[in-house]
């Protein structure tokens, strides 16, 4: 291995020139030799699963084929409310976690002494499991002992505690702040890097001009960082729409539905209700959801590359 | 009058160090609230496992510690078997992370270096499956596992965790193996190496924080992981931390602070190996996210 000293000015020179991605034509073979254990993996495990969980949908009781469970699905106004609550948040997710993860990005983002201590903290929520983060936030909001009602108690009009998962809305708003606070520290970080990215010579530019900083950021900032935040607000979504743990554990979809979204409805028909062919009907519902997350994405990364920076 | 001026001046610049100063506290002030909001839940569980549960059973709630009481991790580690649990949990990430760079290693180069007929298929498939919601596959999946008798097998839990973190994986370290230089991998080749060489001599020395960021991203899949747990894994003996501590939830008779303390204990691993290595996994997450 003489390599590494021959290469090293020739790095610094492809460095210089842009990064050009580098293919060998001539070894196509080789290639689906490194690719075959992944191929195995995720044949077994999810090719699989994804054929069979599509050919379930479509079988009837007797084994033969037939749209039954569609028919029931789409006549069924649970389906729709549950399709509807999970639009809804889905939608109040994507915002307050984009909002929030601006907000924390654009401070980090500041010079300051133990910026690197202050980064690490504020995206600890990340690291935590979502079983822990269930277990602290029920305990938070129990009626009796929980540490949110001391906030909701400084409102106008609330002498009693409120019963934080027996109110519809209140349930709901819950499930989405502890879905924005688990989550919130990712968007963050990319962010952050988008921020760092943007060309200091703009700011000076416009402080020239004698723009404030309210115009830097509405006029740089943000067109600067706007390719991200789409990339983002499509990633929220399919991070929003994949949420069953900390519903299921904090509210098991409830009080009557209230905050049943589609990824604990499917998990509902199929191992409380035992209706393995219907929640599978739904199961297609939401990889036909998945297949259009996935095309947006690429349309939005296609138009991020080609966009001159 | 040019004494004026300068009295001018000198008062502007002391203005201006006077506004700087308010700024630098309100800065300071603004930090520190954003800080104490986002901890405060880790700050509750934390104090909740620490203190005695007479203290975190009171209305109102003490925002402040009252009092210390070390011996709720024991009797934590006494009552229920979270050891064990612990373990079980450690065995399964050990295994998610090693099947996962056995795995993602050779896939991600050829997804990065070579030219072959399927390439942007197999990335589109890798784009849906890590789009596709884990709860649109758990009942087949248990179907599979049981036609298999696979079912409260751990390793096989295991293997299912590596299959669904692998995409992601593959895409993060695709991203850092594009950043490395054409001609760094030329010259391998040049040289006299053959792919699997140039891949382990060349290449991977050169992607430690990718390596470190897939590895991490594995290890957090697979210790979060809860859906699929549930659904796979029923004998109370087979336990990982994530069913050990759900099940906490539901069982009433488990005193609060040993669940905040088993939480805790369920968080202090992936914290400080988060905190340990942020800078790695910044790198190489955005470094998949975002381009340019």
């Amino acid at each position: 291995m003489t390599i590494s000293a021959a290469t090293a000015t020739t790095a610094d020179a492809a460095g210089s020139s842009g990064r050009r991605k580098w293919r060998d034509s001539g070894t196509a073979a080789i290639a689906y030799w490194l690719i075959l254990p992944l191929l195995v993996l995720e044949g077994v495990f999810l090719v699989y699963a994804i054929i069979r969980g599509i050919g379930a949908s479509v079988e009837g009781p007797d084994g033969s084929f037939n749209l039954d469970n569609y028919r029931q699905m789409l006549a069924d106004p649970d389906f729709w409310r549950i399709m509807g609550r999970t639009l809804v948040f889905t939608v109040i997710v994507d915002v307050i976690i984009l909002a929030a993860g601006l907000a924390v990005a654009l401070l980090m983002n500041w010079q300051f002494r133990g910026r690197a201590a202050v980064r690490g903290l504020l995206t600890i929520p990340w690291a935590i499991p979502e079983v822990p983060v269930a277990i602290t936030f029920i305990f938070m909001i129990d009626p009796t002992f929980g540490v949110f009602n001391l906030l909701a108690r400084l409102l106008p009009g609330v002498t009693e505690n409120p019963q934080w998962t027996l109110d519809p809305t209140l349930a709901m708003a819950i499930v989405i702040l502890v879905t924005v606070w688990k989550g919130f520290p990712f968007y963050s970080l990319v962010l952050l890097s988008a921020l760092q990215a943007v060309p200091e010579e703009l700011y000076e530019a416009a402080r020239l001009d004698g723009a404030g900083r309210l115009r830097q950021f509405f006029h740089i900032t943000l067109p600067g960082i706007r390719p991200s935040i789409a990339l983002l607000a499509v990633l929220a979504f399919i991070y929003s729409m994949q949420q069953f743990t900390l519903i299921w554990l904090i509210t098991g979809g409830g009080p009557v539905d209230a905050t049943m979204t589609l990824a604990p409805a499917i998990y509902m028909q199929a191992f409380r209700f035992y209706n393995f062919s219907y929640a599978s009907a739904m199961a297609v519902v939401g990889l036909a959801f998945a297949a259009i997350a996935t095309l947006a994405f690429i349309a939005v990364q296609r138009r991020l590359n080609n966009e001159p920076t | 009058m040019s004494a004026t001026t300068l009295d001018h001046a000198t008062a502007a610049r002391a203005a201006a160090d006077r506004t700087a100063a308010i700024g630098a506290i309100l800065r300071a002030g603004l930090i520190l609230i954003v800080c104490l909001l986002v901890l405060f839940p880790v700050y509750w569980m934390t104090l909740n496992a620490i203190q005695p549960g007479s203290i975190s059973l009171t209305w109102p709630p003490a925002l402040l510690p009252r009092g210390f009481e070390w011996s709720n991790f024991a009797r934590l580690f006494d009552d229920k078997p979270i050891g064990e649990w612990l373990l079980k949990s450690s065995y399964v990430a050990a295994v998610v992370v090693i099947v996962t760079l056995i795995v993602v290693i050779p896939a991600a180069y050829a997804m990065s270096r070579l030219r072959w007929h399927g390439r942007y298929l197999l990335g589109l498939f890798l784009l849906f499956t890590q789009i596709m919601p884990g709860a649109m596959i758990v009942a087949p999946e248990l179907t599979l596992f049981r036609a298999f008798g696979w079912t409260d097998n751990l390793t096989m839990l295991a293997l299912l965790h590596a299959a669904m973190v692998v995409p992601l994986c593959t895409w993060i370290l695709k991203a850092s193996f594009d950043a490395i230089p054409r001609e760094l991998v030329e010259a391998g080749l040049v040289d006299g190496c053959n792919h699997w060489q140039t891949l382990l001599w060349v290449v991977l020395p050169l992607t430690r924080p990718g390596l470190v960021a897939v590895s991490v991203v594995a290890f957090f899949f697979s210790w979060n992981e809860y859906l699929f747990s549930s659904a796979l894994i029923t004998r109370s003996g087979l336990y990982t931390g994530s069913l050990g501590l759900a099940t906490l939830i539901t069982q009433l008779d488990t005193p609060l602070f040993v669940l905040m303390a088993a939480g805790v204990v369920f968080s202090v691993l992936p914290i400080l190996f988060y905190l340990a290595i942020q800078r790695h996994i910044l790198r190489g997450l955005t470094a998949g996210a975002v381009k340019g």
